[in-house]
């Protein structure tokens, strides 16, 4: 699937511009940002929303690189930011380079209706401005360890929504997954938690049916 | 689901409140409560005190703020209201307390303001887990909790 078809327009405001919700993906190195991206991207497509995504890296252009090679999606739709420090100083303290990313897709792009923005791996603390976002999921998974929910990390505990992938690895990383999802619920007090196995795509639909009713709204 | 595309003004204008007065006899006026952080944001999905669903979807160069109008009609209203994070006030020991309280606010990303001789942080979440954070600097007495608001 390497085309974009486009769904409905955004809705226009007063403006008369078009505002594509943008969402966050945020996680720790190698909890699987990218995979879900790869697995959500074909399933956004398959709806008919108008879609771009935006990666960063520290020092190269690795993630967008690996998207735009993955023919999932029109390369020229997929930008990357180069963060040359910590990620999260992207997506926090100054997100100015990827708003800038955002504003250009959208000027380039009329009608986008959603933009996935993947920060760089970091660590538990790491979160979105919301001057940057709408929306925003944190992804961890069960082989960094079934006690990263209870260790209460910022982004777990702030994130809109959480995804615990890789689930299939449980059994083999000795993870207590029953454990982890409940200690999850219990530290985000009953905010939205989410299973995925990103390799096989696995609950991958149910986020794309979440981020639907959380901010495309039209359906 | 009830779709809201602009800001049409401020509950404060006067065309604006002698309307929302009039709606109010009537209780047609909804509120959407929403934290001071969410105003940041361009879509939300709400629902109003009435339980009405709503989907707000801004321009990036609109901002939500506290009385924004988001509905004016005839037969009703809709009106953010903004919901204030409690704040937990800290009073450090000496300068060096000080210092050390405020790094350690920093590095956490915690939102504080400076009242005097004391420090406020905005919480977020639950008041103990701040508490918690911040016990290696309260249990020796470099910091100790004034309170909250």
């Amino acid at each position: 699937m390497n085309s974009i078809v486009p769904g409905t327009l955004a809705p226009r405001t007063k403006t008369g511009t078009t505002s594509a919700a943008r969402v966050g993906v945020g996680g720790p190195v190698g909890s699987g940002k990218t995979a879900l991206l790869e697995q959500l991207i074909p399933r956004f497509i398959a709806r008919g929303t108008n879609l771009a995504v935006i990666t960063n890296d520290i020092a190269t252009k690795e993630d967008a690189e690996r998207v735009r090679r993955s023919g999932l999606i029109a390369p020229e739709r997929v930008a990357a930011v180069e963060t040359g420090a910590c990620p999260h100083s992207a997506i926090r303290e100054d997100p100015t380079l990827n708003m800038q990313a955002a504003d250009d897709l959208e000027a380039k792009f009329p009608g986008l209706e959603l933009i996935l923005i993947e920060s760089g791996g970091d660590n538990l603390a790491s979160s979105f401005s919301l001057d940057l976002v709408d929306y925003w999921l944190f992804v961890i998974d069960v082989a960094g360890g079934d006690d990263i929910p209870r260790k209460r990390g910022f982004g777990v505990l702030t994130c809109d929504l959480l995804v615990i992938n890789k689930t299939d690895l449980a059994p083999y990383v000795k993870t207590d997954l029953p454990r982890m999802v409940r200690e999850a619920n219990e530290v985000r007090g009953g905010r939205p938690v989410l299973l995925t196995n990103c390799a096989a795509g696995e609950g991958v639909d149910a986020i794309v049916e979440h981020l639907a009713r959380e901010v495309l709204f039209d359906r | 689901m009830l779709r809201l595309t602009e800001i049409i003004g401020t509950a404060s204008e006067p065309h604006i409140a002698e309307r929302l007065h009039s709606l109010s006899h009537r209780g047609a006026v909804e509120y959407v409560t929403l934290r001071r952080e969410d105003t940041s944001r361009k879509r939300l999905h709400v629902f109003t005190d009435r339980g009405t669903e709503g989907a707000i979807i801004l321009d990036r160069s609109e901002q939500l703020a506290n009385g924004s109008v988001l509905l004016l009609e005839e037969q009703r209203a809709v009106v953010v209201r903004l919901e204030e994070a409690p704040w937990l006030a800290l009073e450090p020991r000496d300068a060096a307390a000080a210092l050390e309280l405020g790094y350690f606010c920093g590095n956490m990303h915690w939102k504080v303001r400076f009242v005097g001789e004391y420090l406020h942080i905005s919480l977020q979440g639950p008041r103990a887990d701040y508490l918690e954070r911040l016990s290696h600097l309260i249990a020796d007495g470099r910091v100790s909790v004034v309170g909250n608001e």
